[in-house]
């Protein structure tokens, strides 16, 4: 799509409809120094699920600041899954472009408009027709340096037919202790395709995040965007929006949340259905401790029928400094589609408590064991050697809990 | 194994238990009815020491030592373990997951295996979680499961066989009885089908929150199921004057 930069030039000074406004001033958008694929690198991208040393995935992608440290496909899935940078991708198909801010308003607000001016790499990963890879493609973003911007533009096309895993982790190393990251993130899953996008953040007290994620899921196309957000962030806000186009296609969406420290969370989702048939799903559990903020939005606009939409926010609350507020939105324009939410937030039920006390659980012991049930990964349909994981990191971060 | 001595017990400003004695001696399976709302779930509430329930008088002995202070887990650890008749749902928890928990990682065990595999808990409703769309009989069997991983010396059953279908109820029945030879327990029932397959040496009948009367479970049984609870309010009046 053609850029227009007296538009994108405007846009620079909109907020964002939610979440805490931020001055794009107070960020650098050049790295002060070269990074290299050093141990405390390697070990921060496990932390967010990204084993760089794994054999048995895709292929693994790594890009710390602007630098790209790492690309590269196993040779016996070159068939299956291109994966390459976004630069590379516009160099070499000339439809490149016009898939990117197709899905994403580059003038939706100032973090769109600033990552259209100061694109800086990104990964390009495209499932082949037809192509079923049940072990992950893996891709890892790092901050690194100090107030740096990530202005980051991935895009991932599953065509017709194919099937893949993504896990994408996003960090910052903890030197930087400042930063921005900007990820514009959009995805196409063609017609009977099948992707399972999972992100893992894990971020600092100085850090603000506002990825923008724009999908289109065509004619029986399955999207599974799970989300996993773990400990203190300065800031994120985000509000995926996804469009079920075409007939008896699907998107689900699993948040799982644990936010602590001073946190101020705006996460939302948005979908909408113009397919008949389709299916949307809408599902956060978050858990907020001392003196986190969460805001947990989302929408559901149906216009056609035959079709489902839920949305399901459940909240724990840790601290009575922290703070939930759950925001659904439901619309139909269709008499044939069924709409609903349900949302409950609070703290631990006393006969939860009882309950495992009864079964011979310490009052702490029987604490973390519904906290930690509350941020069940299980239903997010994952690879079992990701969901083990990700449960891993979900322990350690409990850790002391 | 089990004492209680003149128990008083109140939720909030209801008093819930007054003046409750029962003595159950190792070994021995007693059984306890009582109309909806006479207490009998609160007495076991009170045994297994809910905060909710406050004791404003009177002791719970347990193998020697006075529990009545004590708190719930601890209680368990001594060795004892009830199943509840309104267990929460506990989201995120897999049954699996909480009996290997419960057992000390004794889930493998032949023995706990072997009452998986009596009480019909297959490996998907092992790996659901705990109560979450449980029907009324996976309930059942699902509290029992994790009583006996337990390996308790004493056992309180809080309405084992109330919303159970006749397939279940008999599984339930045939497992309890077995697990049952040599250990203590207190049984709650309303309406006393349990009982076809387990055969207690004594029963009381719970009333307005005092135990009523104690006798032969059988005949208690009979006399109950013709002319219902309406004797025990002429009974306890009785006794009182």
């Amino acid at each position: 799509m053609h850029l227009d930069e007296e538009e994108l030039s405007r846009a620079l000074d909109k907020p964002a409809d939610y979440g805490l406004d931020l001055d794009l001033s107070s960020y650098i958008t050049e790295p002060k120094e070269e990074v290299k694929l050093e141990e405390s690198i390697v070990r921060r991208a496990y932390e967010v699920g990204v084993d760089l040393s794994r054999k048995d995935s895709v292929g693994s992608f790594f890009q710390v600041d602007h630098s790209v440290l790492l690309k590269a496909i196993q040779k016996k899935f070159e068939k299956d899954v291109e994966l390459m940078t976004i630069e590379e991708a516009i160099e070499k198909y000339d439809w490149v472009e016009g898939l990117m801010w197709n899905l994403i308003s580059p003038y939706k607000d100032k973090y769109t408009a600033f990552a259209a001016k100061n694109r800086r790499g990104g990964y390009f990963i495209r499932i082949l027709e037809g192509r079923r890879v049940y072990i992950p493609v893996q891709a890892c973003l790092l901050l690194y340096s100090p107030s740096i911007t990530q202005c980051i533009h991935n895009l991932i096309i599953a065509e017709e037919n194919s099937e893949a895993h993504i896990i994408t982790g996003c960090t910052h190393h903890i030197k930087s202790v400042k930063g921005l990251h900007l990820g514009m993130t959009e995805i196409y899953v063609r017609r009977n395709a099948k992707l399972s996008f999972t992100m893992v953040h894990k971020w600092g007290p100085g850090m603000d995040v506002r990825p923008r994620t724009g999908m289109l899921v065509e004619e029986g196309g399955t999207m599974l965007y799970n989300y996993v957000l773990l400990g203190e962030v300065k800031s994120i806000q985000s509000y995926p929006m996804t469009m079920l186009a075409g007939s008896n296609s699907r998107i689900s969406t699993n948040n799982v949340i644990y936010l602590s420290g001073e946190s101020n969370v705006d996460l939302g989702g948005g979908v909408t259905i113009k397919g008949p048939g389709s299916k949307a799903e809408l599902l956060t559990n978050s858990v907020v401790t001392d003196r986190a903020k969460l805001v947990s939005r989302g929408s559901i606009v149906s216009e056609a029928p035959g079709t489902k939409g839920h949305i399901s926010c459940r909240g724990l609350m840790l601290s009575d400094k922290a703070e939930i507020s759950a925001v659904p939105s439901l619309t139909s324009k269709n008499a044939d589609s069924e709409l609903t939410h349900e949302a409950a937030i609070g703290k631990i039920a006393e006969e939860q408590l009882f309950y495992l006390r009864s079964r011979g659980f310490r009052l702490d012991e029987a604490g973390s064991l519904l906290v930690r049930g509350f941020l069940d990964i299980s239903s997010m349909g994952l690879p079992k050697h990701i969901e083990k994981m990700i449960d891993s990191i979900i322990e350690q971060t409990m850790k002391g809990f | 194994m089990l004492k209680i001595e003149r128990l008083y017990v109140t939720v909030g400003e209801r008093l819930v238990l007054s003046d409750v004695n029962l003595e159950i001696a190792e070994g021995e399976v007693h059984v306890l009815f009582g109309p909806n709302g006479s207490g009998k779930s609160s007495l076991v509430m009170a045994i297994l020491g809910h905060p909710s329930y406050k004791v404003i008088s009177g002791r719970i002995i347990f193998k020697g030592i006075d529990i009545t202070e004590m708190p719930t887990e601890e209680r368990i650890r001594l060795g004892m373990a009830a199943t509840l008749q309104h267990p929460p749902k506990l989201h995120g928890i897999r049954l699996k997951e909480l009996l290997n928990r419960i057992s000390d990682g004794r889930l493998r065990d032949d023995g706990l295996l072997r009452l998986i595999d009596k009480l019909r808990i297959n490996e998907d409703l092992l790996n659901r979680h705990v109560n979450v769309g449980f029907s009324g009989g996976e309930i059942k069997k699902c509290e029992l499961a994790q009583a006996f991983a337990l390996n308790p010396d004493l056992l309180l059953f809080d309405e084992p066989d109330s919303g159970v279908d006749i397939e279940n109820l008999e599984l339930i029945g045939r497992a309890m009885s077995e697990l049952l030879v040599g250990k203590s327990a207190l049984i709650i029932t309303h309406h006393g089908h349990i009982l076809r397959y387990i055969k207690p040496v004594r029963a009381h009948i719970m009333f307005k929150g005092q135990i009523a009367c104690d006798g032969n479970p059988e005949e208690m049984l009979n006399q109950i199921s013709k002319n219902g609870y309406g004797w025990c309010e002429k009974c306890i009046s009785m006794k009182k004057s």
